[in-house]
């Protein structure tokens, strides 16, 4: 198992919640990682995703999020203290979020990664079937940014490729191209 | 004066399951089950080819991945009447079989036996006592005295941190919790064992198509794997061998673990043998096709009515005409627009909102109904189908678990008794073990069908421009699934998923008939209502899912207060 995932979660048919893997889509499109770094399109793993975290160096999970606190396209980055303080709530179906669940699973396994941080965007729209909203499209550049700096804090190397190969999702229209300008 | 709990574990994110009871002299006297949020993904189907669909339908649910994209290649199949070659059957079959027993597994350990489990008197147990009772109930070789107090260490680490991490949120102590400390401990070292081994099962569906969640080897008309004996790429003796060791290692932990762990547990609890019956209208479809056209099966479908096993109706296939004129959906409390219960074929899915109102609309999902009426599905509805016609290997498993229920604990279960919240869990265990058995079978028939020299996997579709319909069933781990397709001048014109979680979750009808959550907790006892650890066994039992009924998208800030915000 290669040391450092980079996941992307949602639901690719609810609009904004399909954030996580049309970044992955991206990433896989314009950069070149060392061979430590599987890319993913996790879906919405619930408890499977605690088999995508154990024995891992470093974990960052894409994802978007729902919050009444935070504006559309805020970008938030949750660390793994932050992750653990959360308690998960009692299950009544399995799909539930489980972010927390399989990492306080691999705590108690003993296999937890070292590093993990969830990169969300609060999402503004999750109609059925849309592409990404303007406002979370808007703040794609944020994500990638976030990701870099913490690959390059956990030592990864990764870089941006002269050509990027043609970038598109299947599962959307694009409306206007799939461009985003890192800083 | 009754008093109403609601359980609506995640208050603040959208598309979960709720239950609400009422609650009278310590006894459950009237229940909802509701779904919170919005479906309608099916309309994104509309216009789109009818080949692409499963790509979409197996993004309904991240549980329920590739039950979804079968269902839906098999609807084309069957309003194509498209043939598929042995070989895909087969491939196919090992597929969803590694998937449900991977489901199986995650239900019983990961999702239900902590209502059964109580972890914090793990602590007390004696892990050489604990050895001896597992050596006397199971020939498993991984219940050692170290193996065991391996497990409780890692319990007494998570309580010694002060914090109970993953345990933060169990019924610990309450009266309903029944099991002494050793047999706590064991349930619990192989809760822990059951993460390595349904990780194996999906190996398989990993190997065999290609990628998880989302394989890719399916395509209408057959599957997209090469056959080549000689390669290490395509499927080939070396994957065939990998698959066969995984699935070998996934059958032992079924019928020495999981199979002995639920008979455990029932015999400890017998009264739980007479509580959480509800709907005995029960449904299942016929599955895992044995030749390429869907005309015999390894597992039995057919419908009984009202309880009465001896009146069990067979279905000869698994889109028997019998089934496609029986069902429709009632939308009288669900939140969609409509007066009377339509076909799926003729399904709309046009939103009403209303928010919750008990005598009105309170859910987003609809009432599907067979022949007007709920029907209970899953496997127990399976295995009293499948055992009231006869059926060798249900009866076997069916026997054996009555037999190792009366070993464990004296009590001899009837028939009668499986109508009930541990018949639920004894049925999966018990189609677990037939599950297990079909993959051993389905991977030999594969590799003997190789062995003639047949390679073929796929029969190519040809879509007629006239308007045909299909239906594509999956008996899938939660029960019977349908995708039921309308193709027109080479799209889809309409598009519905009837899900199991739907037939079970079910609202009320407009006869005012409860689905089979609601029916199933009626009466149920109490012991500490503000701790209603027992409505959670009953609905548990069920297994639900209800991702493809509703979507729920994750919301990880939802309780996190230290986000930093970029």
């Amino acid at each position: 198992m290669k040391s450092i995932l980079i996941g992307g979660i949602g639901n690719v048919l609810l609009g904004d919640d399909g954030l996580g893997p049309y970044v992955v889509r991206l990433l896989e499109s314009q950069y070149d990682f060392g061979h430590e770094v599987e890319l993913a399109d996790l879906g919405t793993p619930a408890l499977d995703l605690t088999h995508r975290i154990t024995g891992r160096h470093g974990v960052i999970l894409i994802d978007c999020i729902a919050s009444d606190e935070y504006s559309p396209g805020t970008v938030l980055l949750y660390d793994k203290a932050a992750l653990l303080s959360a308690i998960p709530e009692r299950r009544l179906d399995p799909h539930s979020p489980a972010v927390s669940e399989c990492l306080l699973t691999a705590e108690m396994l003993g296999a937890s990664p070292e590093h993990v941080w969830v990169i969300g965007v609060v999402g503004a729209s999750f109609e059925p079937g849309r592409p990404l909203s303007p406002i979370v499209r808007a703040a794609l550049w944020k994500v990638v940014d976030a990701i870099g700096y913490e690959l390059k804090r956990l030592g990864v190397k990764f870089e941006k490729r002269l050509q990027a190969d043609e970038f598109g999702v299947w599962w959307a229209e694009e409306s206007g191209s799939a461009a985003y300008t890192s800083s | 004066m009754a008093k109403r709990i609601t359980i609506d574990p995640i208050t603040r994110i959208e598309g979960h399951l709720r239950i609400d009871v009422e609650v009278d002299n310590n006894a459950v006297s009237n229940a909802w089950a509701s779904c919170t949020m919005w479906r309608g993904i099916e309309k994104i189907l509309r216009g789109r080819d009818p080949r692409d669909a499963w790509m979409f339908t197996q993004r309904f649910c991240g549980v329920c991945t590739t039950v979804h994209a079968m269902a839906s290649v098999r609807s084309v199949e069957d309003a194509l009447k498209l043939e598929v070659p042995l070989n895909a059957q087969y491939i196919r079959n090992l597929i969803l079989i590694a998937h449900a027993l991977h489901d199986h597994i995650v239900h019983f350990y990961q999702l239900s036996a902590l209502d059964w489990v109580d972890v914090l008197e793990i602590p007390k147990a004696d892990p050489a006592a604990t050895s001896k009772l597992a050596e006397s109930l199971s020939p498993w070789t991984r219940n050692s005295r170290n193996e065991l107090k391996a497990a409780q260490d890692r319990v007494k680490a998570v309580v010694a941190s002060g914090q109970l991490g993953i345990f933060a949120n169990g019924y610990w102590g309450h009266p309903a919790m029944k099991l002494s400390p050793e047999v706590n401990l064991l349930a619990f070292s192989h809760y822990v064992q059951a993460l390595e081994y349904q990780r194996k099962a999906l190996q398989v569906v990993g190997i065999l198509g290609s990628k998880t969640p989302h394989i890719q080897n399916l395509t209408v008309g057959g599957v997209a794997n090469a056959i080549d004996l000689d390669s290490q790429s395509a499927l080939g003796m070396d994957k065939l061998e990998m698959i066969r060791s995984l699935l070998d290692e996934v059958v032992q932990f079924v019928q020495q673990v999981y199979f002995v762990d639920v008979c455990a547990v029932a015999a400890m609890y017998p009264d739980w043998f007479k509580i959480g019956s509800g709907v005995k209208n029960y449904l299942a479809v016929p599955d895992l096709p044995l030749d390429s056209r869907g005309s015999a099966y390894d597992l039995p479908g057919g419908y009984i009515h009202n309880g009465d096993l001896g009146g069990v109706k067979g279905f000869q296939t698994a889109s028997d005409t019998v089934f496609r004129q029986a069902v429709t959906e009632d939308v009288m409390h669900a939140y969609y627009k409509g007066e009377k219960p339509l076909h799926p074929w003729e399904g709309e899915t046009e939103p009403a909102f209303t928010g919750w109102e008990a005598e009105q609309k309170y859910s987003w999902v609809r009432a599907p109904r067979y022949n007007g009426e709920p029907a209970q599905v899953g496997p127990l509805a399976q295995v009293l189908i499948g055992y009231s016609q006869g059926h060798p290997l249900t009866k076997k498993y069916t026997d054996m678990a009555i037999e190792k229920v009366a070993a464990i604990g004296g009590v001899r279960a009837t028939p009668a008794a499986m109508h009930s919240t541990l018949g639920r869990h004894a049925a999966r265990a018990i189609r677990a073990c037939m599950l297990a058995e079909l993959a051993q079978k389905h991977w030999q028939r594969l590799v003997d069908n190789i062995a003639k020299g047949d390679y073929s996997v796929y029969n190519q579709p040809v879509l007629p421009s006239h308007e045909v319909r299909g239906v594509g069933t999956h008996e899938a781990p939660r029960g019977t699934l349908s995708h039921w397709i309308v193709i027109k001048d080479e799209k889809i014109k309409n598009y519905q998923a009837v899900v199991p979680s739907t037939w079970n979750a079910s609202p009320r009808d407009h006869a005012g008939a409860h689905g089979p959550y609601e029916a199933s907790l009626l009466h149920t006892p109490l012991a500490k209502p503000e701790e209603p650890l027992e409505v959670l066994r009953t609905v548990h039992s069920f297994d639900p899912c209800m991702a493809c009924a509703c979507h729920a998208f994750d919301a990880s800030g939802r309780k996190i207060t230290t986000a930093k915000i970029l």
